[in-house]
């Protein structure tokens, strides 16, 4: 025997050297290997025939997203110091080699179509920077006369013009963001504003700030919830192992991550979240049953209480683990890669967890020793928890619990109604941030900061020169931008109204479709000849048979996109009796796409892991009451999780979506404890009430435990400077808190009233007036 | 002022004469103003047919007939569209000048019925949506580049002298080119345009050549932009050299009459 305790002791060494030297091999590997994937088109699955289509799209017509540059003067734009501005601002984004000469659109770049009684020219607006007043009145002459510039470019009011430079989102670096903010910013002066907007600033600017704030804001997560569980379990060396848990499977899941090259990406970041709830909860179940162990029994010897312990305490570990990781694995029916590889990943952390929790923590009791044993600093410890009076309240109040669980229900469902998926990237800053205030003044200037592409597509060749397919083409760009959300549009209509008009003498009734399919297709082979053929490229095909409509929206959110989408639509049947089908590209319509397959995916997901947790629960209690009664906390959770979201008006994310898996995993570890302990309770105690106030008394008490040191920790996130960590912050914390209140009032009166486990043995019943 | 179109030019690069034999001792100034001298007649007509290929393989063909006539003081030509059907008789006529004067640019749209002046400022200088800017397609004269002999080098069986020519002063759209010139003709056979990143930008290849009515003349050619992929391929047929082509056919007038 005492070979044995010896061996141990030399055994637990061993396995805390190889648990660390394995941790420290991976903790290299994470330096080394660990990505960040910031370029959000990977996010998305290459096969979805929404995305095929649009990155084919894109391809065809140069789509890309636009940094746009503003430079605002109040005292107008038409002086000579703000027009050398433009010129090099264009002139300086040529230079650099993310971008491409055709890409860069401003009023030093533009043509400008005009006509005369006996002419046509295609020519820049200005080459070298006007000098003279009355050279400078000319030009403005020139802007206004001209609809493709006006409004475009330079502002109604005259006081900003705008630089776009596009760019496909995925090229845009860290070091491109701070270089091109730098750039733009060199040219404000006393006279002059400089503003920066655009999707790839957006995206840029969200993917350094979340995960530097998370960088910011994770120790001190950490701390606090070191703090709390110290203050919970009363001893230093409790509270560090657990963290020890923590850290290591936190560690061992990036690391498997490392080593297999999958990139981190934004939802990863909820991988900690879960392992850090799920670390907790399995060290304080550890901590509470050997301190219960020796409560009961203080005449056994440490090692043997550990061999106790570790063996009561596996079976509910290894079902809630296994439901747990067989929840996360049903992610991996996502359709979106980032998430399935968040399922997978939080799966083998929780994996860890389990084997950590039966194997790390008994070593570091052995090695370290463990003080948590006196039940007097255990009492002291939580003077709060009188289980059997609480148990006593919550049975008599039985009703009271309905009813409040009843309404809250209805409350959850109603707003369960009200929840939408936003797929705006702006909504993620503050209202006040620069980069919202920079996109609502450029927004108010300009047509919009964000576009929604439009394809039109036929079999048959030169279609698009069809007078009547133009038509009804613009037509639609007209009809779009009645609505306050579209600025403004732009197609081949645009240049052949334009064309038209300057051909018959710059006449306004001109300002149409030309009337028939040759002159349309002189009009374009003019162009040709005399502009840049390039820029036809962006709207329109070889064959004529495509052509693509750009509209710019005041907004980047799904409502924005929607409301343009359900305008345009309209028209799908006109145009499909011409013979066209209507497509729609670009990375707004993309992400809106995207997040509504992540909403789609999340509601199967949660439904198939409601599902799969009451089939386990029924096969592991072998009883479908059990089953039924134990998914109720979950179902609770996950309701009011997004019943919340809906009435607080809180949007569907990933990450938020991903939440509820978070519910789920709690929920399942809560239950599959209450329902495990009640059950060995009810052979050992004379009565259902005994037991249900002794599993009240132990995991009751580890469960409050784990709920308080994982709200407090998550508490910290409201104080994050990045609104989507806030939220974050706050799901998590009432997500733990309904777990827990789910399963210590609801679940547990459930329990009792419904005789779960108890058969038809017929226990004495409560005394109600007790 | 950048260089204004010149239609005419495309011919500088097709109608290229043989000149003299090799001589090893040349300089790369005295190969190219061999190039630069070629004769090309003083008057032309043939066929054209351009195909613009873009990166994706599809393909846009036009048809033209054209006419050229130099006097020396002024270079006049006259395009007209045959193919495709909607563009047929659109014509397209340019008068460029010696003495440096803007060539003067003319369009007749059939559907419209009338003549128009068009201009370009040459920022936009691609000619018809192909791969040629009228740059290109302009002979340039050889005292504007600084003109370097790399080596000897034979390809596809020609020997050739290998040229780099850079630019004496900017305002050139490329960094530099380099020329192989064709020892037995000096007809260029391949040139390389360099962008102002100095990255390859274009290559130009002669497919096909002949001597015709004693002139060199390039029959096929292929300009490939390689940083877009797109290629502009141009097939000439049916040349013809000194047929004595009248003044009045370089008018509004005649442009309006079609073929």
């Amino acid at each position: 025997m005492k070979l044995i305790e010896k061996h141990l002791k030399g055994l637990s060494w061993l396995s805390l050297v190889l648990i660390l030297a394995v941790t420290a091999l991976l903790l290299i590997q994470i330096r080394q290997n660990t990505r960040m994937e910031t370029n959000l088109d990977e996010y998305m699955p290459k096969t979805h025939p929404a995305f095929v289509y649009s990155d084919q799209a894109e391809e065809w017509f140069n789509i890309k997203d636009g940094i746009l540059i503003a430079i605002e003067n109040p005292q107008g734009i038409y002086n000579q110091q703000t027009l050398l501005k433009i010129r090099e601002i264009s002139e300086g984004l040529m230079q650099m080699d993310e971008f491409e000469e055709i890409d860069i659109q401003s009023l030093y770049t533009a043509d400008n179509i005009t006509g005369s009684d006996d002419g046509l020219e295609v020519e820049a607006f200005y080459g070298a920077v006007p000098g003279h007043p009355d050279e400078i009145e000319a030009l403005r002459h020139k802007v206004r006369e001209n609809d493709m510039i006006a409004g475009r470019l330079v502002s109604a009011d005259e006081t900003v013009a705008l630089v776009v430079a596009g760019m496909n989102s995925s090229h845009f670096t860290e070091d491109l963001y701070h270089d091109l903010l730098e750039f733009a910013h060199s040219f404000a002066s006393e006279t002059e504003n400089i503003y920066v907007a655009g999707r790839p600033i957006v995206e840029g600017t969200m993917g350094h700030l979340g995960p530097a704030d998370m960088k910011r804001m994770v120790p001190i997560v950490l701390a606090v919830i070191a703090l709390v569980l110290y203050l919970l379990l009363r001893s230093v060396r409790a509270a560090a192992s657990v963290m020890l848990t923590v850290f290591v499977s936190t560690v061992w899941a990036f690391g498997l991550m490392a080593i297999i090259d999958v990139p981190v990406y934004a939802v990863s970041t909820m991988i900690p979240v879960m392992l850090i709830a799920i670390g907790v909860a399995y060290g304080i179940y550890f901590f509470q049953y050997l301190s219960n162990f020796n409560h009961d029994t203080p005449e056994v010897k440490l090692i043997d209480a550990l061999k106790k312990v570790t063996i009561k305490l596996s079976k509910p570990l290894f079902m809630a683990a296994f439901t747990t990781i067989i929840g996360f694995i049903s992610l991996l029916t996502s359709q979106v890669l980032p998430i399935k590889y968040f399922g997978l990943f939080t799966a083998f952390g929780i994996f860890v967890t389990f084997v950590l929790a039966l194997w790390l923590l008994p070593a570091m009791v052995i090695i370290w020793g463990c003080r948590v044993r006196s039940t007097k600093t255990e009492r002291r410890s939580a003077p709060f928890w009188n289980a059997s009076k609480i148990t006593h309240r919550l049975l008599n109040y039985k009703k009271s619990i309905y009813i409040t669980v009843a309404i809250i229900a209805i409350f959850s469902v109603l707003g369960l109604t009200q929840v939408w998926i936003n797929s705006s990237f702006l909504a993620n800053f503050e209202n006040e941030s620069d980069i919202v205030l920079t996109d609502r003044f450029v927004n108010s200037k300009f047509g919009g900061t964000s576009t929604l592409n439009v394809i039109l597509e036929s079999g048959e060749s030169d279609m698009f020169k069809n007078p009547a397919a133009l038509r009804l083409m613009d037509e639609m760009q007209l009809a779009a931008e009645e609505l306050p959300v579209v600025g403004n549009s732009f197609s081949l209509s645009d240049y052949l109204k334009r064309m038209n008009k300057v051909m018959n003498a710059d006449k306004n009734e001109f300002y149409t479709i030309p009337e028939t399919s040759d002159m349309v297709a002189q009009y374009l082979l003019l162009y040709e000849m005399s502009g840049d053929p390039e820029n036809l490229l962006k709207v329109i095909n070889y064959d004529y048979n495509r052509t693509n409509i750009t509209f710019q929206l005041k907004g980047d959110d799904s409502k924005t996109i929607n409301q343009a989408l359900s305008v345009i639509r309209q028209f799908e049947e006109p145009f499909r009796d011409m013979g066209v089908s209507v497509n729609y590209a670009g990375s707004g319509y993309k992400a809106l796409v995207f997040t509504d397959l992540i909403l789609d995916g999340q509601v199967r997901s949660i439904l198939m892991s409601l599902l799969l947790v009451l089939v386990l629960l029924t096969i592991m209690f072998r009883s479908l009451r059990a089953g039924l009664i134990g998914s109720v906390p979950i179902l609770l959770t996950a309701l009011i999780s997004f019943g919340v979201m809906g009435l607080f008006d809180i949007p569907l994310s990933t990450t938020t979506a991903l939440l509820s898996s978070i519910a789920i995993g709690i929920g399942i570890d809560y239950a599959i404890h209450f329902l495990q302990h009640y059950r060995m309770n009810l052979s050992t105690e004379v009565s259902r009430l005994e037991a249900v106030k002794k599993t009240m008394a132990q995991t009751g008490k580890a469960i409050s435990f784990n709920a308080i040191v994982v709200i407090a920790g998550f508490l910290v996130l409201l104080f994050s400077v990045f609104p989507p960590n806030r939220t974050l912050g706050a799901l998590v914390s009432m997500n733990m808190f309904t777990s827990f209140a789910g399963t210590l009032t609801l679940m547990m009166v459930l329990v009792y009233r419904f005789r779960v486990f108890a058969g038809k043995q017929g226990s004495p019943e409560i005394q109600e007036n007790k | 002022m950048k260089t204004k179109v010149k239609i005419s030019g495309m011919f500088a690069i097709v109608l290229m004469m043989a000149f003299a034999p090799a001589d090893a001792q040349m300089t790369g100034q005295q190969i190219m103003e061999k190039v630069y001298n070629n004769p090309s007649g003083d008057d032309m007509q043939g066929e054209l047919v351009m195909t613009l290929v873009n990166s994706r393989g599809e393909q846009r063909v036009r048809n033209l007939k054209q006419f050229m006539k130099n006097d020396g003081k002024s270079e006049k030509k006259i395009m007209f569209f045959m193919a495709p059907a909607d563009v047929r008789n659109t014509s397209f006529m340019n008068w460029s000048y010696a003495d440096g004067r803007d060539d003067d640019q003319w369009i007749y749209l059939p559907a419209l019925k009338r003549t128009k002046r068009i201009s370009s400022d040459g920022k936009s200088d691609y000619f018809m949506g192909s791969d040629f800017t009228y740059d290109d397609l302009g002979d340039r004269h050889p005292d504007e580049d600084n003109h370097k002999l790399l080596r000897e080098e034979t390809i596809g069986g020609e020997a050739c002298y290998v040229v780099e020519s850079t630019p004496k002063s900017g305002g050139y759209m490329y960094s530099k080119t380099i020329t192989w010139v064709m020892k037995e003709s000096y007809l260029g056979l391949k040139r390389e345009f360099y962008d102002q990143k100095g990255n390859l930008l274009k290559t130009l290849s002669i497919k096909k050549f002949e001597k015709i009515s004693g002139i060199w003349t390039i029959l096929e050619t292929e300009m490939h932009n390689v940083q877009k992929s797109h290629k502009t391929l141009m097939n000439f047929s049916d040349v013809r050299y000194n047929k004595g082509i009248p003044d009045s056919q370089f008018t509004e007038r005649s442009m309006t009459l079609g073929i």
